[in-house]
């Protein structure tokens, strides 16, 4: 675990396995994401990405230890997870379809307790902190679009909409998957914007995503896996020049264009055919 | 994994251990092998593997198949016995001819025509035209389901299809007592077998009972093996796992679900005649409630085996005439007074279902549909509303119902008001939360009953029994909130359809705590009790009360409950509690990820439903004076589910139209009194009404109402019927 950059470690997986059913989804993987750290996590499609996430987060119950802020978190269900401080996105977004994007980042913003439920019942406005979601809305900019149902925004806003539900709980980590599937080019270079704002304004982004442009672009440090084994780690220079990741994901045409363009990669070999493909296999 | 796999096989243990302990008693082998049992199994049997079939051709979980058999019951009845083939009643749109002229003239009895009661085919039929016409209505009658019921309903969510099998279900069966009344009506035997005893050395049964068990045997094997062998099977299967996949495959996935209807409907209507014939009557009240032993049979069989399905539903007919022995030879059956108390044998099936469940967890797989549509639109309910739009309903109602109501009016408006607080209850728990109970009635009972006690024999002040009989419920609503826990969807459904029959019959027609001739009594504080006509106070120059019965300040007490629960439900929607209860409705995952405790939400949900659903099972007892299991069944559960639905069931406004609509509401009694539809038809369109809403208009009249107008003003929102158009943007992309 040398030559990484960062401060305080933020989020540490020791031996993460998931199984499903008699299929090794992930085997042993060892992940440190540092405060204040984009880190990315690469690999072909059915690597075990997604599931990486859905078991730091709490969706498919897994072996191993995951340390988040020192404190161990393995067995905590997802939502108390998020209550300490680790959000997620989704590929296929999971809006709340019938709340206002507002609402939607309330959801998220807001903690209940017993008493705050039956204080609900007859008074539901009472001192509301909407700090969280303010900040959500602003760093990602969708003001505009607050009053607006989910299914009345463009595609691209429902993305940014996702990501903003993550952050108006203000996570220490945010856990962003796949987050410019979808997007054009102009989009993922605004996108790669939003990212850094994102850090900028304090949080942590763990990033699982195919468009290397913007992996490449964003990530201080990647990891990159194959078959649910990690395969290589190293800051991008590190990954594009590793002969497994070239093997195994990146392939000849990949490594041609990253040594070309840097930015104009996630070409539509790579990127196009990983929206259809995780979108069915999603769930 | 391996834990599950060993409780499995320890209840199957206990299971074998009990049929073996039953079979080695000469008494008990006799009361569980009786002919009886075995054509009651068979009966069950026919059901289910009609429910199984509709489930593995069309994804639906069909509440309505004993309906269905009842329903070609009575179709073969009239064709064999005068052939008559009965068309379903109507209102006569000239009643309202007859209305008009009744407000200018009281008593003159007009000769209107009326819709054709029937279709005859030239006198009585013999067996087997009888038979083969019955089975021709079968068919067209699959068809007719499929095409205009669940066709347009297939990519609908699940709610919209439970909804539409429960239209179904009260539109049948209304159809029928309003044609024949609820007595039962006598069938001829069949006239090939006998019904001479057969030994067959274990099972003495007729030769009518053996006949039938042959039949439904005859048609598992059949089922099972046109599933595994032929392409049509194969089809069905595939289109279950992955519609999309059919499609590429070269099967149309509505044809195999048309064929599979109609099958189904065949099959359950045949055996339905035959049984019916057997047991020598068909009445609307039984065959309908079988679904409930048939869903538990057809759960044990994961919705998937024909043979695991028969051989449970034939167990669970075998067990009634074995519990009904116990119960009256044995001291250890648990008692009430000295009857062994009723419903033990409902009990058995809600305590399979629910063994089931948790053993298989979601025993319905999710079928692999192309899309899903969006569930009815929840919108917050806007400030003026409760500001100004609430406050000014309220007194328009008091006004109402203290000085322009007659009495029949004051009557409907503490019934619909009551409505309205049962509508609320739907609305919070299926409406904001999307789980389906149809079990509310179930726990405005335990309020009602527990108020009986408490104001009657322990004297509790007035408005003290309505908030403990309300806390009776909201317990019971969280005991029924454990296995929301686990299963989602039309499972729970089930179990709270299973709950509402098992208790009814256990809990309520218990005589020790209902009197089986009087009910339960309620000691009612005077100022509301209905049946004291109130005096005329004079205001100024105009009279308050005209001095007549019922009571106006009954209503003004329901009146009361109902504002309140519509506020605090109204508060809850615009509050963080509510955002999170959309939340879970709209996905559980996500709102996990966005921090919410999905399993303590929806055991808050339940609690508050069914606390609201309490306080309307003690509004009722208050409102009639007394407790009575009658106002209690499923049926009424499944009235009210599909009144709350027809009204909107995701607003408070929903609710209150909802309300509006129940039987003996408002609108029915203006109906009746005024425009001239007699009463009777308030299932038998709500039952109509219920199914059209569920293909045509999810979002419910209110939902209606507010699109219209929101469209009138120029703020136009898509709703849910829009968003079933337009493909919902997550799947363009996987498209894309």
């Amino acid at each position: 675990m040398s030559g990484r950059p960062g401060g305080d470690v933020l989020l540490e997986t020791t031996s993460l396995s998931v199984t499903f059913g008699g299929l090794q989804a992930l085997a042993d993987l060892d992940l440190t994401v540092g405060e204040g750290q984009i880190v990315g996590l690469i690999g072909p499609n059915g690597a075990g990405k997604t599931t990486f996430i859905d078991a730091v987060t709490g969706f498919v119950p897994s072996g191993g230890g995951v340390t988040f802020r020192g404190r161990p978190i393995e067995g905590a269900p997802a939502h108390r997870r998020q209550r300490l401080g680790l959000g997620r996105t989704w590929q296929s977004l999971e809006l709340f379809d019938d709340l206002t994007v507002r609402d939607n980042l309330r959801v998220a913003a807001e903690r209940q307790s017993a008493r705050g439920f039956l204080l609900d019942l007859v008074h539901p406005g009472r001192g509301r902190d909407e700090a969280g979601v303010d900040f959500a809305l602003d760093v990602l900019d969708l003001a505009g679009l607050a009053d607006r149902l989910p299914t009345e925004i463009s595609q691209g806003q429902r993305k940014l909409v996702g990501a903003a539900r993550a952050l108006a709980a203000r996570p220490r980590l945010i856990c962003m998957d796949e987050p410019a599937a979808g997007l054009d080019t102009t989009e993922s270079h605004e996108l790669a914007d939003d990212v850094r704002r994102i850090r900028d304004a304090g949080i942590t982004i763990l990033m699982v995503e195919h468009d290397m442009g913007l992996v490449l672009g964003v990530c201080d440090y990647l990891y990159c896996i194959e078959f649910g084994v990690k395969i290589a780690e190293g800051t991008p220079a590190e990954i594009v020049s590793d002969a497994r990741v070239v093997a195994a994901y990146l392939g000849a045409a990949g490594r041609d264009r990253v040594d070309v363009g840097g930015l104009d990669v996630g070409g539509p070999e790579i990127g196009g055919l990983d929206v259809g493909g995780n979108g069915a296999g999603d769930g | 994994m391996n834990a599950k796999r060993s409780i499995t096989a320890a209840v199957a243990a206990v299971a074998t251990a009990l049929v073996i302990a039953v079979l080695a008693d000469g008494d008990t082998r006799d009361r569980f092998l009786s002919g009886e049992g075995v054509a009651q199994g068979s009966l069950i049997a026919a059901i289910a593997l009609g429910v199984v079939l509709t489930f593995r051709g069309s994804g639906v979980v069909n509440f309505a198949n004993g309906a269905i058999a009842m329903y070609v019951a009575y179709v073969y009845a009239g064709l064999r016995a005068a052939g008559d083939l009965f068309l379903p009643p109507l209102p006569n749109p000239l009643a309202l001819v007859e209305g008009v002229v009744h407000w200018f003239q009281a008593d003159d009895a007009l000769d209107l025509p009326d819709w054709p009661t029937s279709i005859s085919f030239a006198g009585e039929l013999g067996f087997w035209p009888a038979l083969v016409l019955s089975l021709v209505f079968c068919v067209l009658f699959g068809l007719l389901i499929h095409l205009f019921v669940f066709r347009p309903l297939r990519n609908a969510p699940i709610l919209a299809k439970v909804v539409a099998s429960v239209g179904l279900f009260l539109l049948l069966q209304s159809i029928v007592v309003r044609r024949f009344a609820t007595n039962p009506r006598t069938l001829r035997p069949l006239p090939f077998v006998g019904k001479e005893q057969v030994d067959l050395g274990v099972l003495r049964i007729t030769e009518e009972a053996l006949f039938v068990t042959v039949l439904v045997v005859a048609f598992t094997v059949a089922l099972w093996a046109v599933f595994r062998y032929t392409r049509f099977g194969l089809a069905t299967r595939a289109a279950a796992e992955n519609e999309r996949g059919a499609i590429v495959l070269g099967y149309s996935p509505d044809l195999l679900a048309g064929v599979n209807w109609v099958l189904a409907t065949t099959i359950s209507g045949l055996l339905g005649i035959f049984v019916a014939s057997i047991q020598s009557t068909v009445d609307p009240l039984v065959l309908p409630a079988l679904i409930v032993p048939a869903l538990t049979a057809a759960l044990v069989g994961g919705f998937r085996s024909f043979a695991v399905t028969t051989v449970a539903a034939f167990l669970l007919g075998m067990q009634q005439p074995l519990i009904t022995y116990l119960g009256v030879n044995h001291d250890w059956f648990p008692r009430a007074g000295s009857q062994p108390i009723p419903g033990v044998h409902l009990l058995i099936p809600l305590v399979v279902i629910v063994a089931a469940l948790f053993l298989r967890g979601d025993a319905l797989p999710e079928r692999g549909a192309v899309s899903l549509g969006r569930m009815p639109l929840s919108p917050t309910p806007p400030a003026w509303a409760l500001r100004v739009g609430g406050p000014l309903l309220a007194a328009a109602t008091a006004v109402c119902g203290l000085v322009l109501f007659t009495p029949s009016f004051r009557g409907a408006l503490a019934n619909s008001l009551i409505g309205v607080i049962i509508c609320l209850s739907v609305v919070v728990i299926t409406g904001f939360v999307g789980q389906i109970s149809l079990a509310q009635m179930a726990f405005a009972g335990f309020a009602a009953f527990a108020v009986s006690k408490l104001s009657s024999e322990h004297g509790w002040p007035f408005p003290l029994p309505i908030l403990a009989g309300a806390t009776v419920a909201l317990v019971a609503g969280m005991v029924v909130a454990l296995p929301a826990l686990r299963v989602r969807g039309v499972n729970l459904a089930i179990i709270t359809f299973a709950a509402a029959v098992a208790v009814h019959d256990a809990v309520f027609r218990n005589p020790s705590v209902s009197d089986p001739l009087y009910g339960a009594p309620v000691d009612t504080p005077e100022w509301i009790n209905p049946n004291r006509s109130t005096r005329v106070i004079k205001v100024l120059w105009f009279e308050l009360g005209d001095g007549k019965l019922p009571n106006p300040y009954t209503a003004m007490f329901c009146l009361v409950a109902a504002v309140v629960l519509c506020y605090g439900v109204a508060n809850l929607r615009r509050s963080t509690t509510g955002r999170q209860f959309l939340a879970v409705r709209s996905n559980e995952r996500a709102a996990a990820a966005a921090g919410v405790n999905v399993g303590a939400t929806k055991i808050a949900a339940f609690a508050v439903s069914a606390f609201i659903a309490g306080v309307g099972g003690a509004v009722i007892a208050y409102r009639f004076g007394g407790a009575t299991p009658d106002r209690y069944t499923y049926l009424q559960s499944l009235v009210l589910f599909a009144f709350a639905y027809l009204g909107g069931i995701s607003s408070v406004a929903g609710a209150i139209v909802g309300g509006c609509l129940v039987t003996g509401g408002i609108v029915w009694t203006f109906l009746s009194n005024v425009v001239g539809i007699p009463g009777e038809f308030t299932l038998l369109l709500g039952g109509l009404g219920l199914i059209l809403t569920a293909v045509q208009n999810p979002d419910g009249i209110a939902g209606r109402v507010r699109s219209d107008a929101l469209r009138l003003l120029g703020r136009r929102r898509p709703t849910a019927a829009d968003a079933e158009v337009a493909e919902p943007p997550a799947h363009r992309e996987v498209l894309a």
